[in-house]
């Protein structure tokens, strides 16, 4: 008698359209300009707008190779997996680690954000006034989001494209308009010349821009979801990259030039500048666009009063993005073995990996506790001001935000270059421009310049980072070490290799990955050109 | 509908070249224009991909 035939894997549902993947994209990477600008403008001065536009550069290069990966292999296991199979399974934990600590503080970050948005409405929950009260809404709201998770709850497409629908219309108003009524290329000017920061204020000021253009791991996780993923891609997430790109930029040089509607009056009774209320000000750093949107002659008298609305609703969905997005990563980290099996357990009732959401969601409520501290209990704020340069709140969050992403982002590029070579036989619909044609291993493949380039300026991001972020320095390669050893431990308990990685059969997955995407015509060329480079080898192996 | 798209990314490339000629009537002030112009090239950029895809699907349809 025949063995009864094994039941087929679940697959996640392919049902995302292209605008669904712009709007998961920018749902995940358009908030972060709300937490951004504030924090940037409050470093970088008059030079905000090189500070974004630096990281600017580095987020293009990275988006570009995220789009190429993604669109070659649209699997959701996202950074981790492309650089687990570039370069190793050691390097591959390491990325996937590092984004796992984004995504906790991703979670923390934005529900503290989105109380600032509030607060722009409801005074009680400034952070300086009621320290405590914030902190429990902040801390109802991530376990709020744990618990929905949990349950398996989760916002809609059609939501979160409502949303982004509108915050794109919202923000390109207050951008036009402010641009038109408010903005006065002069005090521009001014701000950069007399204005320019310290070297040190620059480097943190860049660092703390990366801010601004976190979150692409969501467009590998687009990939996964969506129809027909090598062709649509590409498209959305180059209308994604330039969008936020635009937006970072505008912003930054609206804040600098920007006459602003009411006049600003500092402690003495001098007129200030817009930009000139966020250095040493928490509270306003915090909620730097509803701020900006309230001094745009007229329609600021409007935006008052949704800004505030459309930025907490967007941040709560980008904190929910951290708590779902970390499960799902620790998910695709254990069934490549790089974490224990305990990750992919899941609930018996709601089908939900519960065990990766609390365990990372209170990773999440001890971020929060650290970071609010200071402003809780005067012992801690002068142990912070003694040892850490009095960072807490949004900065301390900031610090490790930077820090995971610069080292996930360093690794991608790594693991982008490793796939060329390794790799040259996977069609690719996107490829980076600006390559160099090289012989590897008896294949023809192509070397990604633009890579080289976004790793050098990544990499001295993350440098930037550890010279200029105290708390960055010790928390953020804290972290990788403890996970480091965890890995460590569990591959030596599972008899598998430490620092080599485990054989896999790449072929026969990548045909798989096609198969299931719907990408047909790909998985046929592919297939053909492992046929052909079958027969080149035998062809140069045969004797004359 | 496809007109509306394809007169706002016209638009955009419009506002694109607008933010290019400001900022390279204030060339004197040096690299203090640099940011303005990235901004106006991504408009740019942007307009003329919304523009290709729209072009790309009048053109299957």
């Amino acid at each position: 008698m025949a063995a009864p035939a094994k039941p087929a894997e679940p697959e996640l549902r392919r049902s995302v359209t292209p605008w669904g993947s712009f709007a998961w994209g920018y749902s995940d990477v358009g908030a972060d300009i709300f937490v951004g600008l504030g924090l940037v403008l409050a470093v970088a001065a008059g030079a905000s707008n090189v500070a974004f536009l630096f990281a600017g550069v580095v987020y293009v290069c990275i988006g570009l190779a995220y789009t190429e990966l993604a669109a070659t292999y649209p699997v959701a296991g996202g950074g981790q997996y492309f650089v687990m199979r570039g370069i190793g399974d050691i390097f591959g934990f390491i990325a996937g680690w590092a984004v796992l600590l984004d995504f906790t503080i991703d979670v923390t970050l934005f529900a503290w954000s989105s109380v600032d948005y509030t607060s722009q409405l409801i005074p009680a929950l400034v952070n300086s006034v009621h320290p405590w009260l914030h902190f429990i809404v902040v801390l109802g709201l991530v376990l709020g989001l744990c618990l929905l998770n949990v349950i398996g709850v989760r916002e809609s497409t059609a939501f979160n494209g409502f949303v982004s629908a509108l915050d794109v219309m919202s923000e390109t108003a207050i951008l036009c308009l402010g641009f038109l009524f408010a903005f006065r290329p002069q005090l521009l000017i001014h701000a950069m010349q007399f204005d320019w920061p310290s070297p040190y204020q620059l480097m943190l000021g860049t660092s703390l821009a990366i801010v601004s253009f976190v979150g692409l791991e969501s467009i590998s996780q687009a990939a996964q979801e969506t129809q027909r993923p090598a062709s649509v891609i590409p498209r959305t997430s180059v209308a994604l990259i330039l969008t936020i790109l635009i937006f970072a930029l505008a912003y930054s040089n609206l804040a600098l030039g920007l006459h602003p509607w009411h006049p600003i009056v500092g402690p003495h009774g001098h007129p200030m500048q817009f930009w000139q209320i966020f250095p040493n000000n928490a509270d306003n750093q915090g909620k730097a666009v509803a701020l900006l949107a309230a001094q745009v002659p007229y329609y600021g008298a409007f935006a008052a009063l949704y800004v505030p609305v459309l930025g907490a609703v967007l941040l709560l969905i980008s904190s929910n993005s951290g708590v779902f997005g970390s499960s799902r990563i620790a998910y695709a980290m254990s069934t490549s073995k790089l974490l224990p099996s305990i990750f992919q357990r899941v609930h018996a009732t709601f089908r939900t990996p519960v065990i990766s959401i609390v365990f990372f969601s209170t990773i999440a409520l001890v971020e929060l506790i650290f970071a609010a501290a200071p402003s809780l209990f005067p012992a801690a704020d002068a142990l912070y001001a003694r040892f850490f340069r009095g960072e807490s709140g949004l900065d301390f969050l900031a610090d490790l935000y930077a820090f995971g992403a610069a080292t996930s982002y360093s690794f991608v590029f790594l693991g982008l270059i490793g796939l060329r070579l390794s790799d040259p036989l996977s069609p690719r619909k996107f490829k980076i421009p600006l390559n160099l044609p090289v012989m590897w291993r008896g294949e023809r493949a192509e070397f990604p310049i633009v890579a080289v380039i976004g790793f050098i300026g990544i990499f001295s991001i993350l440098l930037f980072t550890l010279r200029t972020h105290p708390l960055g320095r010790i928390f953020g390669p804290s972290w990788l070490l403890v996970g480091i050893v965890l890995y460590l431990i569990y591959r030596r308990h599972r008899g598998l290799p430490l620092f080599r990685s485990q054989p896999r059969n790449w072929k026969k997955e990548q045909i798989d990955i096609l198969r299931r995407s719907g990408e047909l015509e790909l998985m046929d060329e592919y297939v053909a050109n492992l046929k052909a480079s079958e027969a080149r080898r035998n062809a140069s192996a045969a004797p004359p | 509908m496809m007109i509306l798209r394809g007169a706002l990314a016209a638009a955009m490339v419009l506002c694109g070249i607008v933010i290019l000629a400001r900022m390279l009537e204030a060339i004197r002030a040096g690299a203090a224009i640099l940011p303005g112009i990235v901004l106006g090239a991504a408009l740019i950029a942007l307009g003329a991909h919304r523009l290709s895809l729209i072009w790309r699907v009048r053109r299957t349809s």
